[in-house]
């Protein structure tokens, strides 16, 4: 390569490796901001202010959802299996929304520790299975993480 | 070592003779692999036990995603070729990917938040850091492009679009590692094959795979294609381009 070419390709490399350390010290930094929502153990733990709206994240678990016979009110408990945090939501739920399945609800804490949602969205994992697959699974008593980690809770 | 290759690859003239002998055999294997992809994907898929016939749209999402994070390496590359070697073709390649890419990004927030109305209950969030960096691509995509009409001197603008090229990658990086970095509503990236606990078996990963070969085959022809339309319209002075459409 003629040296006026390696001078160039230099200088872009150096720019580049610039501008990556640059970004990622400034990711870094911003972590937590850029996080969508906190976990019930965060929120147990206290790093969330109250009065403030915020986001949690984490599974619904199961046998905790009551629904209300004449409203659409409903109450579950969202859990990251170590911390729980009870959520109550008047409104429409995702198709997608379940017990053992991921949420991100949205609204505050009220005095008595639980998370007054304005909005729930249904979060899915990154493990598909048909329904005859699932059946087998379970049948066979294996199955997928999430389902074994939904057991765990349980017991 | 012995660059004359590069060279003769890089001549306009010798580019469009080679991919006249390759677009046939391109556009045919091209064709075969998108059609049997999408009647694979949208006739016999099967449903997922949780999300149902959303399977349908995955296909297409993640290849067409998959796919759109290739474009700023690709612009990247022929940016520094401009830059570093003054090749001219590298740019012409550079240029017609700025709109496919966008075009590619445009149809990954779209078909994306067409199965996040379904399935999550919303169809953008602004807090999930995988969107809004698939949504920084598609801006900065746009960016190129802009930047490239607005600049009068053809050299100029070059140099301009592959300095920012080269930097779009550094946002690759983020879109791919967002879901593992931060919290966020997006899955996190599905393995490819099969996991041990059985889920993404190959009904899944063999339509998905099948589509992502016919996506690049189309983003291969599509590049080849408007790459040839502009060397005609730069070369329309040469004695080559004259005889080709003299001939025709």
């Amino acid at each position: 390569m003629k040296p006026h070419r390696q001078k160039r390709l230099g200088i872009i490399l150096f720019i580049t490796a610039g501008l990556a350390i640059a970004a990622g010290l400034t990711l870094f930094a911003l972590r937590q901001n850029i996080n969508m929502f906190f976990t019930p153990t965060q929120v147990v733990r206290g790093e969330v202010t109250s009065g403030v709206n915020f986001r949690i994240g984490g599974m619904v678990k199961e046998g905790s959802l009551m629904q209300a016979g004449d409203s659409l009110q409903v109450q579950f408990v969202t859990t990251d299996f170590v911390n729980e945090v009870p959520v109550s939501y008047t409104g429409i739920l995702p198709d997608l929304f379940r017990e053992g399945q991921g949420i991100v609800a949205e609204g505050q804490i009220d005095i008595s520790g639980i998370f007054q949602a304005s909005r729930v969205l249904a979060k899915h994992d990154e493990n598909y299975m048909s329904p005859e697959v699932k059946a087998a699974l379970d049948a066979a008593g294996a199955s997928s993480e999430n389902y074994s980690m939904a057991l765990e809770s349980e017991s | 070592m012995n660059w004359t290759w590069f060279h003769q690859l890089g001549s306009p003239k010798s580019f469009y003779a080679l991919t006249s002998q390759w677009l046939p055999w391109l556009v045919t294997v091209m064709v075969i692999s998108m059609t049997a992809a999408l009647v694979w994907a949208l006739l016999y898929i099967p449903p997922d036990y949780q999300q149902g016939y959303t399977t349908r749209i995955l296909v297409i999402h993640v290849a067409v995603a998959g796919t759109s994070l290739a474009f700023f390496p690709l612009m990247a590359v022929a940016g520094t070729i401009t830059l570093v070697w003054r090749i001219k073709l590298a740019d012409m390649v550079a240029r017609n990917a700025a709109t496919l890419g966008a075009w590619f990004s445009f149809v990954t927030l779209a078909t994306g938040s067409l199965w996040g109305s379904v399935m999550w209950g919303t169809w953008w969030e602004w807090t999930d850091a995988r969107l809004v960096s698939m949504l920084f691509q598609f801006f900065l995509l746009l960016a190129v492009i802009a930047l490239r009409s607005a600049m009068d001197d053809n050299d100029k603008a070059a140099k301009a679009c592959a300095l920012l090229s080269i930097v779009g990658c550094i946002n690759v990086v983020i879109i791919k590692y967002s879901v593992e970095w931060w919290n966020v509503l997006h899955q996190p990236n599905s393995p490819v094959g099969m996991s041990n606990s059985g889920a993404n078996g190959p009904e899944f990963w063999l339509p998905t795979l099948l589509m992502v070969v016919a996506v690049y085959l189309f983003l291969t022809v599509s590049l080849i294609l408007s790459t040839r339309n502009e060397i005609l319209h730069r070369e329309r002075k040469a004695q080559w381009v004259r005889e080709l459409l003299a001939a025709s």
